[in-house]
């Protein structure tokens, strides 16, 4: 996973292991790919009517794309410092929003499982 | 001290406080105590700015921080002579301006100063007014304590010199009563009052001059949360390259070999260690560790003998700089390198810039710093191709090469377009004749500036250096092309923000790019249609450059063409910081929380700045992150840089301030200047990273904050609603400062302003020194007509100025001359009925009719007047530091509207549109100060 990753990074930033622009140019690669794992998998919810799935991605996803369309989604070197204390918020909240959906979609899987072979 | 029970009125009682080390007095009736001393009833205290000075002390135009108190207390008979006790026994009996804090009420001096322009501007037209641009020490010393009678006053500078450590005295004044004078902007900053052997040297160059370095708290709380209360941001503001005028004391050099810093801390050593074991050893002052002192500090390496360790300069001088040894180099020093990039299409050609560039340059190679022979440099012209000048050695031919393909850059020749200035400068100089005449007939509209970058950058990446870019129009070919997307519709609405942020990534990321490959930006704008000078700007933000805009740039126009001239000579001539990275430590318990100004912020506390000009000023927050239980703190620049004739230096900037756990001491240390320009850089981060109108309300909810901690906590009034508007003495300018950036062209609310306009005065907000700031927030304004017989001639300090008015409409008198000034433009207004005499003095026209507004270039003209107005303008021209060549404009009082609006917008004490007047914005104030604390209205 590349949440961990990031999370080890900006402490490394913040203790000055690594530079603003490797770091940015190391994180920006995942940005969209990221984005559209995340929409491709919300799109899988719809069409499979994973209700409550999709629901609880939905927000995320609102989150996401209203960052592409203010142009924002990139890390920016030159504010990272500035902007540091909020992206390491964010990625706690994501990582934590991801390992939950991981244990949920786990559970789903397992109860289909169990309901097609009685 | 002599004890200040005998100077107290009845009914009040002085009490010895021990933990605090001064005295508290009680009010014996109702049991309320304070640490000011209470004034007797209906006692008024003259204000130091009402009062003219009327005993001429030795004019002293800057003390340093401590040389000044010495030269106060020494010189203590003196400002006791018999003149100055004539002057204030007639002060007290005269007009008075200024309540006594809150002590009593006294309405009488309200309603005298409510009355419109009171006796208290009488002074600006008294003939034998002394001068106060050069105030002499009288008006000096902004905490002195002017309240208490004035045989005690001796006592107590007795009394505190033998004391050692000051306590910071507060003193109260009522925003409601006492209107600004610009004169107290010329006060030094609060004294910085050490505690006594806290240096190990007695020079009064110890501590940091303030243009280099200057806080905004002269005094650090020693806690956050006092910091928390008293609501003053907390800052440092410094220029450490600052350029040195005439007078100036050079910075002293150090040869040797020693570099003495702390081991932990990496501090390097200052005047504020301790030497400790018979003087091996020394403590840091930051990090308490002890170090080695090294063998040879005490060898003089230049004579070969046993040298004084007291006499060394680093131990003496506040701001020094080492010769670097390999130690600190990457690689051996880079030549310096200039690159200029010439936009030739056709309006560029047609304004003249391309003719008044070429032959700028042409006059000022000689200048260009170039002492060991390797500078280098190359010309580039773009407009939607590439042309390279190939120029090769031992011919003074050269031949141009166009590169038409701006997709993908390649440079033609792989030598002979960078060439070195000395070998080259005759070919170099045939060639800019040429470029003039070259391009003369272009009629190519367009601009390819982001190839033109990457082709001066790959011609440079290996070495680094400085890219001169001048540019006439909005760039439209190849990478970073832009669009014009300038909305007329959009401006004075919340999306007027987005057209002041980069409108493409390609500027940032290059300019990244080239902070990598230490290359700085220079950007020259000239045109008259959008450019887009919000993106552009971010090149020379993030590489330490500088932005210049002079916006419709017509040649033709002589005074366009010298102002242009003149800041492009002085910026090639300046001798610029290569390479250069810059870390500000602190005691322990500070940390540099966020960083303004142009560099990039390479690590937590590391700035990049590939070429650093002279006089750019950078402003730094700081945060108290632990408890601070040391007497004192010291703050410590270095900046780590190679000298453009070859030499890896280190300049290193110190300055001690002491710490304090009394609130009334931190309001008493606070610095006005330094707070604005702080606000200035805050202001203008706010506008992007939010909108201007947040950035306007930041600033002065910020300012309200700081009138409602000092109305709770100081003043007797407590949280209940008050009469009067409270602020320490010191920070009585800063309501008007504020007033002044709230107004400022770049943060200005207004549907008027261009946005490339606004770009740029942002851009220079940001970048000032406060020197040049402060005007550029509260204009100068003086009146001519009627000045002092002296005013204009040249004095002890040169051509003496006349004394500044308040910058209010009301001091416009209908046949006057007044001369308005920002540092960067001028205004010369003229009154409707201004006699002929005075019209053809100045102008040599008949009459005020035949006046034409604009731009003007003042002559000399055979009269005692002309001359001294020639040398007023001249004198205001170069005072200060900076290339900045201000335009002057010839303003009618009926004249064209636009031209007359902006005059009018520098008076910022008055009201104009929707922005309001000083007194408005002051009871606006007011009414939030009492409405937040509860008090009601």
């Amino acid at each position: 996973m590349v949440y961990p990753r990031k999370v080890i990074m900006f402490s490394d930033l913040e203790s000055d292991y690594i530079n603003p622009i490797d770091l940015c140019n190391k994180l920006n690669q995942f940005v969209l790919p990221e984005y559209g794992a995340h929409a491709f998998l919300a799109l899988l919810f719809l069409l499979w009517g994973q209700w409550t799935a999709l629901l609880w991605n939905v927000p995320l996803l609102a989150y996401n794309a209203n960052k592409v369309i203010k142009n924002n989604h990139m890390y920016d070197a030159t504010e990272i410092f500035r902007t540091l204390s909020g992206h390491q918020k964010e990625t706690y909240f994501k990582l934590a929003f991801y390992l939950l959906s991981f244990f949920y979609y786990l559970y789903r899987m397992i109860v289909a499982l169990v309901a097609e072979n009685p | 001290m002599a004890s200040p029970a005998q100077q107290l009125p009845p009914g009040w009682a002085a009490e010895w406080d021990a933990n605090n080390q001064r005295y508290l007095f009680i009010e014996t009736a109702t049991g309320h105590t304070q640490w000011e001393a209470p004034a007797p009833q209906g006692y008024v205290e003259n204000a130091p700015s009402d009062t003219p000075p009327a005993a001429q002390h030795p004019a002293k135009r800057r003390q340093y921080a401590a040389g000044q108190t010495q030269a106060y207390y020494g010189g203590g008979e003196s400002s006791l002579d018999p003149g100055y006790l004539a002057g204030t026994a007639a002060q007290q009996g005269g007009a008075q301006l200024f309540t006594p804090g809150l002590v009593g009420e006294n309405q009488f001096a309200t309603q005298q100063t409510q009355a419109g322009p009171g006796p208290g501007q009488a002074p600006y037209y008294a003939p034998a007014e002394p001068e106060y641009i050069n105030a002499p020490a009288y008006g000096q010393q902004p905490v002195a304590p002017y309240g208490q009678p004035v045989d005690n006053l001796a006592n107590q500078f007795g009394a505190m010199g033998i004391a050692g450590q000051k306590q910071f005295q507060l003193y109260t004044a009522n925003l409601l009563t006492s209107p600004p004078d610009p004169r107290e902007l010329q006060h030094p900053p609060p004294e910085i009052r050490l505690p006594p052997n806290s240096s190990v040297s007695p020079s009064p160059t110890a501590n940091a001059d303030p243009s280099y370095q200057r806080s905004t708290l002269n005094a650090i709380p020693t806690t956050s949360s006092l910091l928390a209360k008293a609501k003053v941001p907390l800052a440092l503001v410094l220029t450490p390259y600052r350029s040195l005028k005439e007078g100036d004391e050079s910075v002293p050099v150090i040869t040797d070999t020693v570099i003495a810093r702390c081991r932990r801390c990496r501090t390097y050593i200052n005047p504020y260690v301790q030497f400790i074991d018979g003087g091996n050893r020394w403590r840091c002052c930051m990090c308490n560790m002890t170090n080695e002192v090294p063998q040879l500090f005490d060898w003089d390496q230049a004579r070969n003998q046993p040298g004084d360790r007291w006499a060394r300069d680093e131990l003496n001088h506040s701001v020094v700089e080492y010769v670097a040894p390999t130690e600190y180099m990457v690689r051996p020093p880079q030549p310096a390198v200039y690159i200029f990039l010439i936009d030739v299409s056709n309006p560029a050609v047609q304004s003249g810039m391309v003719a008044t560039a070429t032959r700028t340059i042409k006059e000022n190679l000689e200048r260009i710093p170039d002492e060991d022979g390797r500078t280098k440099v190359a010309i580039v012209c773009f407009d939607v191709s590439l042309y390279f000048f190939s120029l090769p050695q031992g011919t003074t031919e050269s031949s141009m090469l166009v590169v038409s393909d701006i997709d993908d850059v390649f440079l033609p020749k792989p030598n002979d377009l960078l060439v070195n200035l000395a070998e080259a400068r005759e070919s170099l100089e045939i060639l800019l004749d040429k470029i003039g005449t070259m391009f003369q007939d272009n009629s190519i509209i367009g601009s390819a500036l982001g190839p033109a970058l990457q082709a001066g950058f790959k011609l440079m990446s290996p070495i680094g250096g400085k890219i001169v870019v001048l540019s006439s129009s909005l760039p439209s070919a190849g990478a970073g092309a832009l669009k014009n997307r300038e909305d007329p519709k959009a401006l004075g609405t919340s999306k007027e923000s987005g057209l002041l942020q980069a409108a493409v990534p390609f500027y940032k990321t290059f300019a990244i790019e080239c902070s990598r490959a230490q290359v700085s930006v220079d950007m020259f704008l000239f045109s008259g249609a959008y450019q887009d000078v919000a993106t552009l700007a971010c090149l020379p933000h993030y590489t330490s450059g500088q932005t210049y805009y002079y916006p419709a740039f017509n040649a033709g126009r002589a005074e366009d063409a010298i102002k242009f001239a003149h800041e492009f000579g002085v910026v090639l001539a300046m001798p610029i910081m290569l390479e250069a990275v810059m870390r500000v430590r602190a005691s322990r318990g500070l940390r540099m929380s966020s960083f303004h100004g142009n560099f990039f912020v390479r690590s937590t506390d590391l700035l990049a700045m590939p070429a650093v000009p002279q006089d750019q000023s950078y402003a730094i927050e700081i945060q108290i992150e632990e408890n601070i239980n040391t007497p004192f703190v010291v703050f410590q620049t270095a900046v780590l840089h190679t000298t453009c004739y070859g030499e890896r230096r280190i300049r290193v900037v110190t300055q001690a301030l002491p710490t304090t756990s009394n609130l009334s001491e931190v309001f008493a240390s606070a610095d006005q200047v330094a707070i604005a320009t702080f606000f200035a850089n805050k202001a203008v981060e706010r506008s992007l990273t939010h909108k201007l109108e947040d950035s306007r309300d930041f600033i002065q909810k910020s300012l309200v904050d700081i009138l409602l901690a000092y109305k709770t906590s100081m003043t007797s009034g407590g949280a209940g609603a008050s009469a009067q508007l409270a602020i320490s003495e010191n920070l009585k300018m800063l309501p008007v400062l504020v007033l002044g950036l709230l107004k400022n062209v770049g943060i200005r609310q207004s549907a008027q302003i261009p946005p490339d306009i606004r770009a740029y005065s942002q851009a220079l907000l940001t970048s000032l020194p406060s020197q040049l700031l402060i005007p550029y927030l509260y204009p100068n304004f003086y009146s001519l007509h009627n000045m002092p017989a002296e005013a204009g001639t040249i004095g002890e300090k040169g051509v003496i100025l006349p004394p500044p008015l308040p910058l209010t409409s009301e001091r416009l008198e209908r046949h006057g001359l007044y001369l308005i000034e920002d540092g960067q433009t001028m205004f010369l207004w003229v009154g409707r009925d201004a006699v002929p005499q005075l019209v053809m003095d100045v102008f040599d026209l008949p009459n005020y009719e035949s006046l034409r507004g604009g731009k003007i270039t003042l002559r000399l003209l055979g009269n005692p007047f002309s001359e001294r107005v020639t040398a007023i303008v001249q004198k205001i021209r170069e005072s200060r530091r900076g290339p900045y060549y201000p335009h002057l404009y010839l303003v009618k009082e009926d004249g064209e509207p636009p031209l007359r609006l902006w005059a009018l917008s520098a008076l910022v004490q008055d009201r104009a549109d929707v922005l309001p007047s000083y007194q408005q914005f002051i009871s606006t104030l007011k009414e939030k100060v009492n409405g937040a604390s509860g008090g009601g209205y």
